[in-house]
């Protein structure tokens, strides 16, 4: 470790308490010495009269010369200020002394052990007294690009879909403190560059345009195909999601009737409607259908029959279920008997499947959603008879007459439809004869197959009404209401061919919201009933707005339209003549108002000259008006959402940036896009992605510049200490607990400026660490300190020796101390608990190696209790780190020592000289010898004791663990497994209670130590500095006064002047601050 | 970390996002960038192009047939237009593509042409990648445009009656399992996608605006985060540089090809929108595609003369029925018309390619042209076996002027994928499987 005393560390320069701001900052012993003070002080005359002469006298033969020892050159040292500013090496030669590890045996001379506790104490003395003053120094915090977990994290909560573009990023490399989150190491390169620009341009291919705005996709949306599956899911989706269970309502209905005998006297119905998660509206509607009385009868006398025999309270809830259920079923089976029968239009030449008679026969069977079929009824009583052919006018007049007088006639055949006659049959049927409109048949029926029909119906009660006139106007009211109320669909997600057999269509599945044609793009929109029963207006709003942006992004009146002047040539023949020639789907202009407007034209009057009838004439001119208005509206509101898109566009930017744009950047990015129209010739959505890349690629986007002012305000203020802005604050904080953005609250906080008082700044930390997106921090703090990070792609273990050990297992183990550390921290658990807890969080495949019985899911995580039964609790036993120390085919108590002194405790272990021997890295080949046997040479060897004896022993005490941290008793290479190991300062233990015996007993202070200096470090985002001391003593004490709840120390950290405050940069000095570690209690044992 | 959600497979696809127009062009692998700028050919020759021709609802039975080899190979009538190239083709019968067999007819029988992958019905669309797009994604990487998808009758979504969406029937390109590479139409826009310049244009567009930004960060700052920002700025150049290098490289490259095939190197933008008669659009079309081979554009073209279920109608040809209705009554002369029209458009093709001088051959020696169908007859929707035909040498890696019969040669030896494999082979992309199958097509 080089040291250079002679150069000036920026952090040593001259403030004034003048230029500190007011507003909550602890301060006050900020000012730091000049230079020349320091001589004077007691320290600096001791280090004259003590120090200085140790050194040479014991040290400088070895540290000191042309060559010093380990590059340590002590006898550079000439005075006090420049061991403060190279504090680094005498931490070492602290550490070094207390370890009693210097002078080396071998040296000549060796100092008096009170003279050592006096140098000792010197350097201790001195680290305090530097710490007091510099206390509350922010230390040189980097501006840095976003780590990739962070660009990952971000993203997902920018777009709201979990892109993770990082994914094809070089790994990030970590700072000295062991986080990825420091400009200490982060770098930009143009490599990485690249693929920032990639992955910008990726993110933009997700865009999906509405309306409104834009917004991502799961899934890069760039052709018709994308853009219909992401609407159709998204609407289907919708669908889904409402409650239209009847069974639900007759259930909640009944709550409410017995509100009293259940404690619920105080609930309304909306209440009650919310508690069972049902629409209010709806089971208004429904509790009054079944209690007001009205219209008392047929249909509706009966469900109320069946309402009242419900029983009463006490009720389980599997009875009452299966009894609503009930009542549902008898609904649904009769509300299908009354649905009106549609018949096609049939006009030949016209294809039965064509949109005009399609569409039209679509919007019929929407319309009679709530409408029941009178034809479906009978009168009590009453005998059918049948009339053929009422096909002339003298026929007509027979019919109707028999209509009148013989309400059960059925008569069959096509009428004239234009005949006054006809007309007034039909008024006749309305009125309630039993006329069967020549339109509804369809070929071939007879009447005596319609009579059958008919017959069968009369067997059934339900669908009977009394012949007396009021009685059965009555009824027909209650049918009526019964219908209106119970529509046959609440919407209709995914139809068939409608122009075709019923029966064999229903095997033609996952046509989602299909118009029903034969091949041809068309969709058809039926959910009135949901619309006006079941939801609630915000709910009406964005269904409107869901089909609204399906019609407009994915330019659907336009594509049904080519679609219908490509088939009406194919599989129908109706355009063949060269007349239409001139419409050809290929063709933009086919959908021009005045194409259409021609082609309706002559599509009619063709149909006219094949005598169509009237109904079909109307079809016609009704589907072209719709395709004409529809192509209209979708073209208008194109026109119409350029602007509002680009005010998506600034409120993306903004959201992206993370901080108000300025007017210059405002009218800049507007800028960028009217160059990508005008002078990259781009279509407004191709000229909005390039917009929308180029936002993704700016450092404004991928970089925490912290600023000092917003953009657009001057040069930052001369001050050597400043406060940190509202939005840096923001972004610091969201960044330390979630590694993502800041969300709406947060921003404001920052808006309405009082994000950084002291209690708005801890409230907002206590949400932070309550928030779901803590598992980010989980993965990023937790998975670095103890180095498991990138564990998911672990792939040293054999998986021919271990089977068990697939993706989910890795996967399993990954998420394990995540789980288990997310709750730990959001539940307010001791932090101690992460050593000693006896339980832990498990899935199937975990459970499975761990032999934990019990059923459980891939998917879902459980809390085990009394885990230690299983030899679990806690980390030290979790099998990822029993398994990523693991070389694969065996155990390595060396590495798994190593790293819970070194991971876990925090104390230092220099790397091992350059030509040692390697262990096999078989167990099965270790042959005679055992591990433990083969690992004495660490200990015999006064070379290699010097390091191993710190660490080796803890790994042997692991050794109850297999190589995939499964429990074992015999190892691989036959022998039995033997735990017991003796700890550092003769400490005897074995396996993991002995393990955390001593712990318990001689270090767990360095645990707490190392675990605050690791948070400080992370949350700050750079490594510790000697004026740091005090805050981390601050965290721990803070800790301790409350039941070592990690989140105390969270609240600290975050309130502190570090964390508030920024250095500004008045020179350039060296950017990289020289690691000191944190003073680690008891980490030094003798 | 939340566990991934589930993406389907757009790692592969990213680089070859395609909109037939307006292609958002990747950053090609700076290290192979072609040395066809300076004038010289790399060690291996020319490079390798493949156009991949497709004609919907098979062809005339009765009329489809070749025998001999060589200078001596005879053609029916319907192939007839090929004589010509007669040294230069190969006729392969037999081949089929199983996935795509006995699943319900014509979408199920052609979305999957290029992916032998079984496509999925019902709501969600579902296959796999397509060998064009493979190509595009790997070779692709040379080249401005990574591939080139070209047809001449518009798509439709709808649903067929088996329940297949009519997209399988109407793309066979695929750049992942469930999307299809947009089909551009317009020759006016498909000629701007090649020589507009636009994908580095756009590229340079953003990068000019993020150093931008960089700029006005820059005042912001305080010195040692400005040299952060500087690095970044560092980066944003060298970047910059490299796309500058690529397009002039790309200028240079084309004018060295068009030095090359001097009579036929220019061709002017078609007109804005669609040509009335069909002859002159899918004429446009092979235009496209022939001068995209000659500048080195591209080397991976599918051209779509029509759709399967096609509704393109002929009365050029006399033929008052659509494509699609003929194909029914693929026994007719009006049908074995139809057929002979698209080969001659087939020939069209290869006479521009022939015609183009190229090293000691023509640009045509350096390519294939794999002209197949959906089925082999459209009556009966047979495509047990498909009719192929290959004009070119593809670079002397493929044998020609053969008759190839795989009628009897087992399942497992006629596969169609088996041909891709091989063809990718040639292309220089090497798999180990694809499709349904994991041998290369004997005898090729």
């Amino acid at each position: 470790m080089q040291s250079s005393p002679k150069d000036l560390p920026t952090r040593r320069g001259i403030i004034t308490a003048s230029l500190l701001p007011a507003a909550g900052m602890l301060l006050a012993a900020m000012s730091v010495h000049a230079a020349s003070a320091a001589a004077d002080t007691v320290h600096g005359r001791r280090f004259q009269t003590l120090v200085r002469p140790f050194v040479e006298t014991y040290c400088v033969k070895c540290h000191g010369g042309e060559d010093p020892e380990a590059g340590l050159d002590l006898s550079a040292y000439t005075t006090v200020d420049s061991v403060v500013s190279g504090f680094s090496d005498w931490d070492l030669v602290l550490e070094k002394l207390q370890g009693a590890e210097m002078p080396p045996l071998k040296a000549k001379k060796h100092p008096p052990p009170a003279l050592e506790l006096e140098v000792a104490a010197w350097i201790d003395a001195l680290r305090r007294d530097e710490a007091g003053k510099t206390a509350g120094d922010p230390g040189p915090v980097q501006a840095r690009r976003l780590s990739n977990a962070e660009f990952d994290y971000t993203v997902h909560d920018l777009t709201g879909v979990d892109l993770r573009p990082a994914r094809e990023f070089p790994v990030d490399p970590a700072n000295q403190a062991g986080f990825d989150n420091s400009g200490e190491s982060l770098t930009m390169s143009p490599v990485l560059l690249r693929k920032h620009l990639d992955a910008a341009r990726l993110m933009a291919d997700h865009l999906v345009f509405t309306t409104d705005g834009f917004e991502f996709a799961p899934y890069p949306v760039l052709t018709d195909t994308d853009r219909d599956k992401y609407f159709t899911l998204k609407i289907v989706d919708f669908y889904k999601r409402q409650p239209t269970d009847l069974a639900e309502y007759f259930a909640a209905s009944w709550e409410y009737r017995h509100r009293g005998a259940l404690g619920l006297d105080a609930a309304s119905l909306a209440d009650i409607a919310a508690r069972r998660r049902v629409s209010a509206r709806y089971l208004a509607t429904v509790y009054a259908l079944l209690t007001d009385g009205r219209d008392d009868a047929g249909p509706l006398a009966k469900l109320r029959a069946q309402w009242r025999a419900m029983r009463g309270p006490p009720q389980d809830p599997a009875a009452l279920h299966e009894s609503a259920v009930r009542l549902g079923d008898f609904v649904t089976d009769l509300r299908e008997r009354l649905v009106p029968a549609v018949a096609n239009l049939s006009a030949p030449p016209i294809h039965e499947g064509s949109q005009t008679l399609v569409l039209w026969k679509d919007r019929q069977m929407a319309a009679n959603r709530r409408r029941f079929d009178a034809d479906a009824l009978h009168v009590a009583g009453a005998a059918p008879r049948a009339v053929e052919s009422a096909a002339t006018a003298e026929q007509v007049a027979t019919a109707a007459q028999l209509a009148a007088n013989a309400p059960d006639a059925i008569v069959t055949g096509a009428p004239a439809a234009d005949t006054a006659a006809a007309r007034a049959l039909k008024e006749t049927i309305r009125s309630g004869g039993k006329f069967i409109a020549p339109a509804i048949v369809t070929a071939g029926t007879s009447a005596t197959t319609q009579l059958a029909a008919k017959q069968n119906r009369d067997d059934d009660p339900d669908l009977m009404v009394p012949a007396e006139p009021a009685a059965r106007a009555r009824a027909l009211a209650a049918f009526a209401r019964f219908a209106d109320v119970f529509p046959d669909a609440f919407y209709i997600s995914e139809r068939a061919r409608v122009y075709l057999d019923a029966a064999d269509e229903q095997k033609l599945s996952g046509r989602l919201l299909s118009a029903g044609l034969h091949s041809m793009t068309g969709y058809f929109r039926d959910d009135a009933p949901l619309y006006d029963l079941v939801l609630s207006p915000a709910d009406q709003r964005e269904l409107d707005r869901l089909w609204r942006d399906f019609y407009f992004s994915a330019a659907i009146p336009q594509r049904m339209h080519t679609s219908f002047v490509w088939w009406e040539r194919t599989d129908s023949t109706f355009m063949r003549d060269p007349q239409f020639a001139a419409f050809r789907p290929e063709d933009k202009s086919v959908t021009d108002q005045d194409k259409i407007g021609r082609l309706a034209a002559l599509y009619l009057a063709k149909a006219v000259a094949n005598q169509a009838n009237s109904t079909v004439q109307e079809a016609i001119r009704e589907h072209f008006r719709r395709v004409a208005a529809d192509v209209a509206l979708v073209e208008t509101e194109r026109a119409a959402a350029e602007p509002r898109q680009l005010q998506a566009l600034l409120g993306f930017a903004e959201r992206a940036y993370r901080r108000p744009l300025s007017a210059a950047e405002r009218a800049g990015l507007l800028d960028f896009y009217r160059q990508c129209r005008e002078k990259n010739g781009l279509d407004h959505e191709d000229a909005l992605r390039d917009s929308v890349a180029a936002i993704l690629t700016s450092p404004n986007f991928s970089y925490r510049f912290d600023l000092k002012e917003t953009a657009g305000g001057g040069k930052p203020q001369s001050a050597r200490i400043a406060p940190l802005t509202d939005y840096a604050l923001a972004s610091r904080l969201s960044y330390f607990l979630w590694s993502s953005m800041p969300d709406r609250e947060l921003l404001a906080h920052a808006a309405a400026g009082d994000l950084h008082r002291p209690g708005v700044l801890a409230a907002q930390a206590r949400r932070m660490l309550k928030d779901p997106r803590l598992a980010n921090f989980s993965a990023e703090f937790l998975g670095h300190w103890l180095d498991f990070r990138r564990f998911e792609e672990h792939n040293g273990v054999d998986r021919g020796r271990f089977p068990e050990f697939d993706n989910d297992l890795r996967e399993a183990m990954y998420q394990e101390p995540l789980r288990f550390f997310t709750d730990l921290v959001q539940s307010g658990a001791p932090v101690q608990n992460l050593l000693y807890g006896d339980y832990t969080f498990v899935n199937a495949p975990l459970a499975k190696l761990y032999g934990i019985p019990g059923r459980f899911s891939t998917d879902a995580w459980v809390r085990v209790d009394h885990a230690g039964e299983f030899g679990r609790g806690g980390l030290l036993p979790m099998a990822v780190f029993l398994t990523a120390n693991s070389p694969g085919l065996r155990t390595s108590p060396v590495k798994r020592g190593h790293w819970f002194v070194s991971n876990l405790l925090g104390q230092r272990i220099p790397a091992p000289p350059p030509n040692v021997p390697s262990l096999p890295a078989d167990e099965k080949s270790l042959g005679e010898l055992s591990l433990r046997q083969s690992l004495e040479q660490h200990r015999k060897d006064p070379q290699c004791a010097g390091c191993h004896s710190r660490f080796d022993t803890f790994g042997l005490a692991m050794e109850g663990y297999g190589a995939i941290g499964e429990v074992r008793n015999v190892d691989f290479g036959g022998h039995a497994v033997d735990s017991r190991a003796e700890f550092p300062g003769g400490v005897m233990g074995e396996g993991m209670a002995g393990l955390r015996d001593y712990i318990r007993a001689h270090r767990e202070r360095a645990f707490i130590d190392n675990l605050a200096a690791k948070l400080l470090a992370y949350g700050l985002g750079r490594t510790l500095l000697i004026s740091d001391d005090l805050l981390l003593d601050e965290m721990k004490a803070r800790l301790a006064a409350d039941h070592y709840r990690f989140g105390a120390m969270v609240e600290t950290l975050v309130l502190s002047p570090q964390f508030r405050n920024r250095r500004s940069q008045l020179q350039a000095g060296p950017l990289t601050a020289r690691y000191i570690s944190p003073h680690i209690g008891d980490n030094l044992v003798h | 970390m939340r566990p991934a959600t589930h993406r389907s497979g757009h790692i592969l696809s990213r680089r070859t996002v395609l909109r037939g127009a307006g292609v958002i062009m990747a950053l090609p692998f700076f290290e192979s960038l072609r040395v066809l700028a300076a004038g010289t050919t790399d060690a291996s020759g020319h490079p390798k192009r493949l156009a991949l021709v497709f004609m919907g609802c098979g062809i005339n039975p009765n009329h489809w047939w070749a025998r001999g080899a060589g200078a001596d190979m005879e053609f029916s009538r319907t192939l007839a237009p090929l004589a010509p190239f007669r040294t230069k083709l190969n006729v392969i019968n037999g081949l089929v593509n199983k996935p795509a067999v006995g699943v319900g007819i014509h979408p199920g029988q052609t979305g999957n042409i290029l992916s032998g992958v079984p496509l999925a019905k019902g709501a969600v669309l579902r296959g796999g990648i397509s060998m064009d797009q493979v190509l595009a994604n790997t070779i692709g990487r040379d080249t401005l445009q990574p591939s080139l998808v070209l047809g001449c009758e518009q798509p439709v979504t709808g649903y067929h009656e088996t329940n297949f969406s009519m997209a399988y029937s109407s793309y066979i390109s695929w750049q992942s399992e469930d999307s299809p590479v947009p089909l551009e139409v317009y020759p006016s826009l498909a000629f701007d996608s090649l020589f507009e310049n636009r994908g580095s244009r756009r590229l340079e567009s953003i990068l000019d605006r993020v150093r931008d930004d960089a700029a006005s960060l820059e005042s912001l700052l305080g010195a040692d985060d400005q040299r952060k920002l500087e690095e970044y700025l560092a980066s944003v150049r060298d970047v910059e540089k490299r796309v500058d290098r690529m397009r002039t490289d790309q200028a240079g490259a084309a004018g060295n090809a068009a030095d090359r095939g001097r009579p036929l190197a220019t061709m002017s933008r078609p007109d804005n929108g669609l040509p009335q008669d069909l002859r002159e659009h899918m004429k446009l079309m092979s235009d496209i595609v022939a001068i995209a081979f000659q500048t080195d554009k591209t080397r991976v073209a599918t051209l779509m003369f029509n759709r399967d279920l096609s509704g393109m109608f002929y009365p050029f040809l006399g033929v008052t029925k659509t494509h699609h209705s003929a194909s029914h009554d693929d026994t007719s002369d009006d049908y074995e018309k139809i057929a002979r029209y698209y080969v001659s458009n087939l020939a069209y093709l290869a006479a521009r390619l022939d015609a183009m001088p190229e090293g000691e051959g023509s640009v045509l020696d350096n390519t294939c042209l794999l002209y197949f169908s959906n089925m082999w007859s459209g009556t009966s929707h047979d495509n047990t076996k498909l009719p192929i035909v290959t004009i070119g040498g593809l670079g002397g890696t493929l044998q020609t002027g053969r008759v190839l019969d795989y009628s009897a040669a087992g399942d497992g030896n006629r596969k169609l994928c088996s041909l891709h494999l091989s063809l990718m082979d040639r292309m220089g992309t090497t798999l180990p499987r694809f499709g349904d199958a994991d041998t290369r097509l004997a005898n090729l």
